[in-house]
Protein backbone atom coordinates (compact mmCIF):
# COMPACT_ATOMS: atom_id res chain seq x y z
CA UNK A 1 0.00 0.00 0.00
CA UNK A 2 1.10 3.63 -0.61
CA UNK A 3 1.15 5.76 2.03
CA UNK A 4 -1.90 7.79 0.79
CA UNK A 5 -3.39 4.75 0.56
CA UNK A 6 -2.48 4.20 4.43
CA UNK A 7 -3.43 7.98 5.33
CA UNK A 8 -6.83 6.94 3.46
CA UNK A 9 -7.81 3.95 6.00
CA UNK A 10 -6.36 6.36 8.84
CA UNK A 11 -8.73 9.06 8.37
CA UNK A 12 -11.49 6.04 7.74
CA UNK A 13 -10.18 5.12 11.48
CA UNK A 14 -10.29 8.62 12.96
CA UNK A 15 -13.74 8.84 11.89
CA UNK A 16 -14.72 5.41 13.27
CA UNK A 17 -13.43 6.09 16.14
CA UNK A 18 -15.10 9.62 16.93
CA UNK A 19 -18.27 8.23 16.07
CA UNK A 20 -18.76 8.77 12.48
CA UNK A 21 -19.41 6.54 9.93
CA UNK A 22 -17.10 5.65 6.95
CA UNK A 23 -19.35 4.65 4.35
CA UNK A 24 -17.16 2.79 1.88
CA UNK A 25 -14.97 0.85 4.48
CA UNK A 26 -16.17 -1.96 3.98
CA UNK A 27 -15.94 -1.51 0.02
CA UNK A 28 -11.82 -0.62 0.86
CA UNK A 29 -11.12 -3.24 3.54
CA UNK A 30 -13.38 -5.81 2.69
CA UNK A 31 -11.71 -6.32 -0.97
CA UNK A 32 -8.28 -5.93 0.10
CA UNK A 33 -6.40 -8.29 2.40
CA UNK A 34 -3.50 -6.07 2.13
CA UNK A 35 -5.86 -3.22 3.21
CA UNK A 36 -7.44 -5.49 5.93
CA UNK A 37 -4.42 -6.47 7.09
CA UNK A 38 -2.98 -2.69 7.33
CA UNK A 39 -6.48 -1.64 8.92
CA UNK A 40 -5.90 -4.37 11.97
CA UNK A 41 -2.34 -2.80 12.35
CA UNK A 42 -3.95 0.54 12.45
CA UNK A 43 -6.04 -0.42 15.17
CA UNK A 44 -3.61 -2.58 17.17
CA UNK A 45 -1.38 0.96 17.09
CA UNK A 46 -4.45 3.00 18.37
CA UNK A 47 -4.87 0.44 21.18
CA UNK A 48 -1.07 1.04 21.66
CA UNK A 49 -1.09 4.09 22.37
CA UNK A 50 -4.08 4.30 24.01
CA UNK A 51 -2.92 1.78 26.44
CA UNK A 52 0.51 4.25 27.24
CA UNK A 53 -2.22 7.29 27.93
CA UNK A 54 -3.81 5.42 30.00
CA UNK A 55 -0.42 4.01 31.35
CA UNK A 56 1.24 7.68 32.16
CA UNK A 57 -2.65 8.99 33.69
CA UNK A 58 -2.42 5.71 36.56
CA UNK A 59 1.41 6.68 36.32
CA UNK A 60 0.73 10.03 37.80
CA UNK A 61 -2.12 9.52 40.39
CA UNK A 62 0.30 6.54 41.74
CA UNK A 63 3.32 9.34 41.89
CA UNK A 64 0.60 12.15 43.83
CA UNK A 65 -0.24 9.02 46.10
CA UNK A 66 3.24 8.62 47.18
CA UNK A 67 3.82 12.21 47.37
CA UNK A 68 1.03 13.41 49.89
CA UNK A 69 2.70 11.24 52.82
CA UNK A 70 5.79 13.20 51.70
CA UNK A 71 3.94 16.73 51.11
CA UNK A 72 2.61 16.52 54.76
CA UNK A 73 5.32 15.82 56.59
CA UNK A 74 6.79 18.77 54.68
CA UNK A 75 4.23 21.05 55.40
CA UNK A 76 5.07 20.17 59.10
CA UNK A 77 8.49 21.59 58.69
CA UNK A 78 7.43 24.51 57.30
CA UNK A 79 5.55 25.40 59.57
CA UNK A 80 8.12 24.54 62.81
CA UNK A 81 10.42 26.64 60.63
CA UNK A 82 8.63 30.00 60.52
CA UNK A 83 7.66 29.23 64.04
CA UNK A 84 11.43 29.76 65.22
CA UNK A 85 12.27 32.29 62.71
CA UNK A 86 9.18 34.43 64.30
CA UNK A 87 10.72 33.74 67.76
CA UNK A 88 14.15 34.77 66.71
CA UNK A 89 12.46 38.05 65.39
CA UNK A 90 11.52 38.92 69.14
CA UNK A 91 15.14 39.76 69.26
CA UNK A 92 15.25 43.04 67.59
CA UNK A 93 15.28 46.30 68.37
CA UNK A 94 12.00 47.97 68.42
CA UNK A 95 11.40 51.64 68.50
CA UNK A 96 10.49 53.29 71.51
CA UNK A 97 6.37 54.44 70.40
CA UNK A 98 5.60 50.73 70.03
CA UNK A 99 7.34 49.30 72.72
CA UNK A 100 4.43 48.55 74.52
CA UNK A 101 2.37 46.83 72.01
CA UNK A 102 5.39 44.86 70.59
CA UNK A 103 6.28 43.61 74.34
CA UNK A 104 2.61 41.92 74.62
CA UNK A 105 3.12 40.81 71.12
CA UNK A 106 6.55 39.57 71.95
CA UNK A 107 5.13 37.64 75.08
CA UNK A 108 2.33 36.11 72.75
CA UNK A 109 5.00 34.57 70.29
CA UNK A 110 7.03 33.67 73.20
CA UNK A 111 3.98 31.56 74.82
CA UNK A 112 3.19 30.25 71.28
CA UNK A 113 6.68 29.36 70.43
CA UNK A 114 7.14 28.15 73.67
CA UNK A 115 3.97 25.89 73.55
CA UNK A 116 5.42 24.90 69.81
CA UNK A 117 8.87 23.70 71.46
CA UNK A 118 6.65 22.39 74.45
CA UNK A 119 4.32 20.39 71.71
CA UNK A 120 7.38 19.33 69.34
CA UNK A 121 9.06 17.65 71.88
CA UNK A 122 6.21 15.82 73.82
CA UNK A 123 4.54 14.04 70.59
CA UNK A 124 6.38 11.02 69.85
CA UNK A 125 4.84 7.98 68.48
CA UNK A 126 5.16 6.13 71.73
CA UNK A 127 3.50 9.02 73.68
CA UNK A 128 0.48 9.03 70.72
CA UNK A 129 0.48 5.09 71.35
CA UNK A 130 0.31 5.86 74.59
CA UNK A 131 -3.21 8.40 73.94
CA UNK A 132 -4.84 5.89 71.38
CA UNK A 133 -4.29 2.15 72.51
CA UNK A 134 -7.40 0.95 74.19
CA UNK A 135 -7.64 -2.75 74.35
CA UNK A 136 -9.77 -4.57 72.48
CA UNK A 137 -13.60 -5.91 74.30
CA UNK A 138 -14.44 -9.59 72.81
CA UNK A 139 -17.34 -10.07 74.93
CA UNK A 140 -19.28 -6.67 73.41
CA UNK A 141 -18.38 -7.16 70.18
CA UNK A 142 -18.56 -10.82 69.18
CA UNK A 143 -21.70 -13.59 69.72
CA UNK A 144 -21.76 -15.39 73.33
CA UNK A 145 -22.76 -18.53 71.14
CA UNK A 146 -18.95 -18.83 69.32
CA UNK A 147 -16.45 -18.89 71.96
CA UNK A 148 -13.70 -21.44 72.13
CA UNK A 149 -10.59 -21.79 74.30
CA UNK A 150 -8.44 -18.81 72.97
CA UNK A 151 -11.49 -16.30 73.36
CA UNK A 152 -12.17 -17.48 76.62
CA UNK A 153 -8.68 -17.04 77.50
CA UNK A 154 -8.86 -13.56 75.57
CA UNK A 155 -11.45 -12.74 77.82
CA UNK A 156 -10.04 -14.12 80.82
CA UNK A 157 -6.80 -11.30 80.10
CA UNK A 158 -4.73 -14.81 79.86
CA UNK A 159 -2.34 -13.04 77.49
CA UNK A 160 -0.11 -15.96 77.33
CA UNK A 161 -2.42 -18.71 76.95
CA UNK A 162 -4.14 -16.94 74.40
CA UNK A 163 -0.71 -16.98 72.75
CA UNK A 164 0.14 -20.33 72.94
CA UNK A 165 -3.16 -21.80 71.97
CA UNK A 166 -3.04 -19.39 68.61
CA UNK A 167 0.31 -21.05 68.21
CA UNK A 168 -0.76 -24.78 68.54
CA UNK A 169 -4.44 -24.46 66.94
CA UNK A 170 -4.78 -26.77 64.46
CA UNK A 171 -6.22 -23.96 62.00
CA UNK A 172 -5.32 -20.95 61.92
CA UNK A 173 -8.27 -18.28 61.25
CA UNK A 174 -8.15 -14.55 61.40
CA UNK A 175 -9.92 -14.58 64.70
CA UNK A 176 -6.93 -16.75 66.16
CA UNK A 177 -4.54 -14.21 64.53
CA UNK A 178 -6.19 -11.03 65.86
CA UNK A 179 -6.58 -12.35 69.25
CA UNK A 180 -2.77 -13.58 69.55
CA UNK A 181 -1.63 -9.95 67.83
CA UNK A 182 -4.08 -8.38 70.31
CA UNK A 183 -2.60 -10.28 73.30
CA UNK A 184 0.96 -9.32 72.01
CA UNK A 185 -0.08 -6.04 72.06
CA UNK A 186 -1.03 -6.00 75.86
CA UNK A 187 2.17 -7.87 76.49
CA UNK A 188 4.29 -4.85 74.32
CA UNK A 189 5.36 -7.85 72.06
CA UNK A 190 4.88 -5.55 68.97
CA UNK A 191 6.88 -6.90 66.24
CA UNK A 192 5.15 -10.67 66.79
CA UNK A 193 1.33 -8.32 66.92
CA UNK A 194 2.55 -6.55 63.78
CA UNK A 195 2.84 -9.91 62.34
CA UNK A 196 -0.46 -11.35 63.42
CA UNK A 197 -1.79 -8.39 61.63
CA UNK A 198 -0.05 -8.38 58.64
CA UNK A 199 -1.20 -12.18 58.21
CA UNK A 200 -4.58 -11.31 58.54
CA UNK A 201 -4.54 -8.55 55.71
CA UNK A 202 -2.59 -11.21 53.14
CA UNK A 203 -4.71 -13.39 53.76
CA UNK A 204 -8.11 -11.51 53.29
CA UNK A 205 -6.34 -9.98 50.29
CA UNK A 206 -5.43 -12.99 49.11
CA UNK A 207 -8.90 -14.77 49.43
CA UNK A 208 -10.90 -11.75 48.76
CA UNK A 209 -12.58 -11.39 52.47
CA UNK A 210 -12.72 -9.00 54.94
CA UNK A 211 -12.35 -11.06 58.75
CA UNK A 212 -11.30 -9.19 61.20
CA UNK A 213 -10.10 -6.89 58.72
CA UNK A 214 -10.91 -3.76 59.74
CA UNK A 215 -9.65 -4.49 63.46
CA UNK A 216 -6.80 -6.05 62.15
CA UNK A 217 -6.03 -2.49 59.95
CA UNK A 218 -6.47 -0.36 62.91
CA UNK A 219 -4.46 -2.11 65.50
CA UNK A 220 -1.51 -2.91 62.83
CA UNK A 221 -1.24 0.98 62.85
CA UNK A 222 -1.42 1.13 66.27
CA UNK A 223 1.52 -1.48 66.85
CA UNK A 224 3.36 0.43 64.41
CA UNK A 225 3.00 3.61 66.51
CA UNK A 226 3.83 1.63 69.66
CA UNK A 227 6.59 0.20 67.62
CA UNK A 228 7.61 3.91 66.76
CA UNK A 229 7.24 3.54 63.25
CA UNK A 230 5.25 6.46 62.23
CA UNK A 231 6.08 6.34 58.28
CA UNK A 232 4.52 2.91 58.25
CA UNK A 233 1.42 3.72 60.65
CA UNK A 234 0.33 6.70 58.58
CA UNK A 235 -0.79 5.23 55.37
CA UNK A 236 -2.97 2.32 57.22
CA UNK A 237 -4.81 5.71 59.17
CA UNK A 238 -5.47 7.60 55.91
CA UNK A 239 -7.13 5.13 54.55
CA UNK A 240 -9.10 4.62 57.44
CA UNK A 241 -9.91 8.10 57.91
CA UNK A 242 -10.67 8.13 54.43
CA UNK A 243 -13.45 5.22 54.65
CA UNK A 244 -16.03 6.03 56.35
CA UNK A 245 -17.38 2.42 56.20
CA UNK A 246 -14.58 1.93 57.86
CA UNK A 247 -15.27 0.08 61.71
CA UNK A 248 -12.60 2.25 63.39
CA UNK A 249 -13.57 5.64 60.74
CA UNK A 250 -15.04 7.70 63.74
CA UNK A 251 -12.26 6.53 66.28
CA UNK A 252 -9.55 7.59 63.84
CA UNK A 253 -11.38 10.97 62.37
CA UNK A 254 -10.98 12.04 66.32
CA UNK A 255 -7.15 11.67 66.40
CA UNK A 256 -5.04 14.43 65.73
CA UNK A 257 -3.10 14.35 62.76
CA UNK A 258 -1.16 17.12 63.25
CA UNK A 259 0.32 15.15 66.12
CA UNK A 260 1.00 11.93 63.60
CA UNK A 261 2.50 14.38 60.81
CA UNK A 262 4.62 15.82 63.90
CA UNK A 263 5.72 12.94 65.24
CA UNK A 264 6.27 11.50 61.83
CA UNK A 265 8.43 14.78 60.70
CA UNK A 266 10.49 14.23 63.94
CA UNK A 267 11.22 10.20 62.65
CA UNK A 268 12.26 11.33 59.80
CA UNK A 269 14.66 13.55 60.66
CA UNK B 1 -8.07 20.15 53.21
CA UNK B 2 -9.21 19.08 49.65
CA UNK B 3 -12.10 17.18 49.50
CA UNK B 4 -11.92 13.33 48.99
CA UNK B 5 -14.31 11.72 46.47
CA UNK B 6 -15.33 8.24 47.53
CA UNK B 7 -17.29 5.52 45.38
CA UNK B 8 -19.44 2.44 46.20
CA UNK B 9 -17.90 -0.71 43.81
CA UNK B 10 -20.62 0.41 41.64
CA UNK B 11 -20.36 4.00 41.09
CA UNK B 12 -16.57 3.64 40.12
CA UNK B 13 -17.63 1.05 37.97
CA UNK B 14 -19.53 3.95 36.12
CA UNK B 15 -16.79 6.48 36.63
CA UNK B 16 -14.22 4.67 34.89
CA UNK B 17 -17.11 3.68 32.15
CA UNK B 18 -18.07 6.99 31.37
CA UNK B 19 -14.44 8.16 31.55
CA UNK B 20 -15.66 11.62 32.21
CA UNK B 21 -13.64 12.03 35.55
CA UNK B 22 -11.37 9.02 35.17
CA UNK B 23 -8.29 10.95 36.98
CA UNK B 24 -10.67 11.22 40.24
CA UNK B 25 -11.64 7.42 40.30
CA UNK B 26 -8.17 6.15 39.66
CA UNK B 27 -6.81 8.56 42.59
CA UNK B 28 -9.46 6.73 44.73
CA UNK B 29 -8.81 3.00 43.73
CA UNK B 30 -5.05 4.23 45.27
CA UNK B 31 -6.16 5.74 48.43
CA UNK B 32 -8.60 2.55 48.95
CA UNK B 33 -7.13 -0.18 47.57
CA UNK B 34 -3.37 0.46 47.10
CA UNK B 35 -1.87 -0.35 50.85
CA UNK B 36 -3.48 -3.40 51.50
CA UNK B 37 -2.65 -5.01 47.84
CA UNK B 38 0.80 -3.38 48.15
CA UNK B 39 0.91 -4.73 51.78
CA UNK B 40 0.50 -8.66 50.04
CA UNK B 41 3.27 -8.17 47.80
CA UNK B 42 5.72 -7.01 50.24
CA UNK B 43 4.15 -10.07 52.57
CA UNK B 44 5.32 -12.19 49.71
CA UNK B 45 9.32 -11.14 49.15
CA UNK B 46 8.64 -7.80 47.11
CA UNK B 47 10.04 -4.64 47.66
CA UNK B 48 7.95 -1.57 47.92
CA UNK B 49 9.15 -0.85 44.53
CA UNK B 50 7.77 -4.13 43.09
CA UNK B 51 4.34 -3.50 44.89
CA UNK B 52 3.95 0.11 43.77
CA UNK B 53 4.61 -1.64 39.93
CA UNK B 54 2.69 -4.33 40.43
CA UNK B 55 0.01 -2.88 41.44
CA UNK B 56 -0.30 -0.39 39.29
CA UNK B 57 -0.08 -2.86 36.04
CA UNK B 58 -3.38 -4.27 38.45
CA UNK B 59 -5.04 -0.71 38.28
CA UNK B 60 -4.52 -0.21 34.61
CA UNK B 61 -5.79 -3.67 34.08
CA UNK B 62 -8.68 -3.39 36.38
CA UNK B 63 -9.73 0.09 33.88
CA UNK B 64 -8.99 -1.38 30.28
CA UNK B 65 -11.26 -4.55 31.75
CA UNK B 66 -13.79 -2.07 32.80
CA UNK B 67 -13.55 0.30 29.47
CA UNK B 68 -14.29 -2.73 27.47
CA UNK B 69 -17.76 -3.80 29.58
CA UNK B 70 -16.26 -7.07 30.71
CA UNK B 71 -16.19 -6.79 34.18
CA UNK B 72 -18.12 -8.93 36.52
CA UNK B 73 -19.62 -7.57 39.63
CA UNK B 74 -19.99 -10.68 41.05
CA UNK B 75 -15.81 -10.33 42.21
CA UNK B 76 -15.84 -6.92 44.16
CA UNK B 77 -13.06 -4.34 42.64
CA UNK B 78 -10.70 -5.09 45.92
CA UNK B 79 -11.20 -8.98 45.11
CA UNK B 80 -10.62 -8.09 41.36
CA UNK B 81 -7.30 -5.63 41.96
CA UNK B 82 -5.87 -8.10 44.27
CA UNK B 83 -5.94 -11.33 42.04
CA UNK B 84 -4.65 -9.56 39.19
CA UNK B 85 -1.69 -7.76 41.55
CA UNK B 86 -1.09 -11.77 42.93
CA UNK B 87 -0.71 -13.14 39.59
CA UNK B 88 1.18 -10.51 38.06
CA UNK B 89 3.88 -11.34 41.43
CA UNK B 90 3.42 -14.64 41.00
CA UNK B 91 4.53 -14.01 37.11
CA UNK B 92 7.56 -12.13 38.13
CA UNK B 93 8.70 -14.37 40.62
CA UNK B 94 8.93 -16.92 37.72
CA UNK B 95 10.68 -14.61 35.67
CA UNK B 96 13.09 -13.82 38.17
CA UNK B 97 13.71 -17.79 38.87
CA UNK B 98 13.41 -17.34 42.39
CA UNK B 99 10.06 -18.94 42.78
CA UNK B 100 11.23 -21.56 45.14
CA UNK B 101 9.75 -21.66 48.44
CA UNK B 102 7.48 -18.84 48.49
CA UNK B 103 5.94 -19.52 45.46
CA UNK B 104 4.68 -22.86 47.03
CA UNK B 105 3.63 -21.29 49.57
CA UNK B 106 1.90 -19.25 47.54
CA UNK B 107 -0.07 -21.95 45.13
CA UNK B 108 -0.72 -23.61 47.78
CA UNK B 109 -2.69 -20.95 49.51
CA UNK B 110 -4.99 -19.88 46.24
CA UNK B 111 -8.68 -20.21 47.03
CA UNK B 112 -10.76 -21.86 44.57
CA UNK B 113 -13.18 -19.05 44.21
CA UNK B 114 -11.01 -16.56 43.20
CA UNK B 115 -11.87 -15.03 39.59
CA UNK B 116 -10.45 -16.28 37.28
CA UNK B 117 -7.91 -13.41 35.83
CA UNK B 118 -5.32 -15.64 33.37
CA UNK B 119 -6.62 -14.01 30.62
CA UNK B 120 -5.96 -10.38 31.65
CA UNK B 121 -2.60 -11.48 33.06
CA UNK B 122 -1.73 -12.51 29.20
CA UNK B 123 -3.21 -8.73 28.38
CA UNK B 124 -1.17 -7.20 30.40
CA UNK B 125 2.07 -8.73 29.20
CA UNK B 126 0.68 -7.94 25.94
CA UNK B 127 -0.21 -4.56 26.59
CA UNK B 128 3.88 -3.87 28.07
CA UNK B 129 5.15 -5.05 24.69
CA UNK B 130 2.44 -2.41 22.83
CA UNK B 131 3.51 0.23 25.22
CA UNK B 132 7.30 -0.12 24.91
CA UNK B 133 6.69 0.41 21.39
CA UNK B 134 4.84 3.56 21.50
CA UNK B 135 7.65 4.61 23.80
CA UNK B 136 10.14 4.09 21.35
CA UNK B 137 8.52 6.87 19.18
CA UNK B 138 9.93 9.67 19.51
CA UNK B 139 8.50 12.39 21.99
CA UNK B 140 6.81 14.78 19.21
CA UNK B 141 5.32 11.91 17.97
CA UNK B 142 4.38 10.26 21.25
CA UNK B 143 2.67 13.69 22.33
CA UNK B 144 0.49 13.89 19.14
CA UNK B 145 -0.76 10.75 18.98
CA UNK B 146 -1.93 10.50 23.11
CA UNK B 147 -3.49 13.98 22.61
CA UNK B 148 -5.23 12.98 19.62
CA UNK B 149 -6.19 9.23 20.58
CA UNK B 150 -6.05 9.27 24.24
CA UNK B 151 -7.18 12.59 24.91
CA UNK B 152 -9.25 12.64 21.96
CA UNK B 153 -8.61 16.29 20.91
CA UNK B 154 -9.15 18.00 17.62
CA UNK B 155 -6.41 18.89 15.45
CA UNK B 156 -7.24 22.58 16.79
CA UNK B 157 -6.49 21.80 20.11
CA UNK B 158 -3.60 20.10 18.98
CA UNK B 159 -2.53 23.36 17.92
CA UNK B 160 -2.81 25.08 21.15
CA UNK B 161 -0.26 22.66 23.06
CA UNK B 162 2.04 22.13 20.42
CA UNK B 163 4.17 24.13 18.17
CA UNK B 164 2.82 23.23 14.81
CA UNK B 165 1.48 26.22 12.07
CA UNK B 166 -1.41 24.85 11.12
CA UNK B 167 -4.17 22.12 11.55
CA UNK B 168 -2.22 20.74 8.39
CA UNK B 169 0.74 19.87 9.23
CA UNK B 170 -0.45 18.55 12.88
CA UNK B 171 -2.77 15.88 10.13
CA UNK B 172 0.11 15.09 8.32
CA UNK B 173 2.55 14.93 11.19
CA UNK B 174 -0.15 12.76 12.77
CA UNK B 175 -0.19 10.57 9.47
CA UNK B 176 3.25 9.70 9.79
CA UNK B 177 3.58 8.87 13.23
CA UNK B 178 0.93 6.55 13.57
CA UNK B 179 2.40 4.69 10.85
CA UNK B 180 5.86 4.83 12.51
CA UNK B 181 4.02 2.83 15.39
CA UNK B 182 2.67 0.50 12.70
CA UNK B 183 5.93 -0.15 11.17
CA UNK B 184 7.19 -0.80 14.78
CA UNK B 185 4.73 -3.38 15.58
CA UNK B 186 5.54 -4.98 12.01
CA UNK B 187 9.19 -5.02 13.21
CA UNK B 188 8.48 -6.89 16.23
CA UNK B 189 8.37 -10.16 16.09
CA UNK B 190 6.52 -11.24 19.35
CA UNK B 191 3.20 -8.00 18.47
CA UNK B 192 3.42 -9.33 14.73
CA UNK B 193 2.93 -12.93 16.04
CA UNK B 194 0.25 -11.68 17.93
CA UNK B 195 -1.43 -9.95 15.24
CA UNK B 196 -0.70 -12.68 13.12
CA UNK B 197 -3.09 -15.19 15.23
CA UNK B 198 -5.57 -11.99 15.56
CA UNK B 199 -6.09 -11.83 11.51
CA UNK B 200 -6.32 -15.40 11.40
Amino acid sequence: MTPEQKNVLIDHLDESLRGKASANLEEIVGNDPEAEKEWNYLRLAVDAVKEAGLYQEVSAARTAWKAEATNAAATIAAATGAASTTATATTAKVRPLYRVSLRAAAIILIITASASIYKYFSVSSGSLYDRYYSGYNLSTTRGAGDTDPVMDAYNAKDWNAVRQLAATAKTRTNQTDFLAGMACLEQKQYDEAISHFEQIIAVNTHAGTDLYQDEAEYYLAISWLARRNVNEAMPILEKIRADQHHKYHEKVERMSFFDLRLAQYKENK
Amino acid sequence: MKAEVTYTDAELIEAISDGTDLNRAIQFIYRQHAEATSSFIRHYGGSEQDADDIFQDAVVAFIDVVKKGKFRMESNVRTFLASIAKNCWFNELKKRERAGHRNKQFEMSRPQDEPDVAEHINEIERKKQLRDLVDGLGESCRKILLLFYYENMTMREILYHLPYENEQVVRNKKYKCLQQLTGLIKDNPAVARQMQEIIK
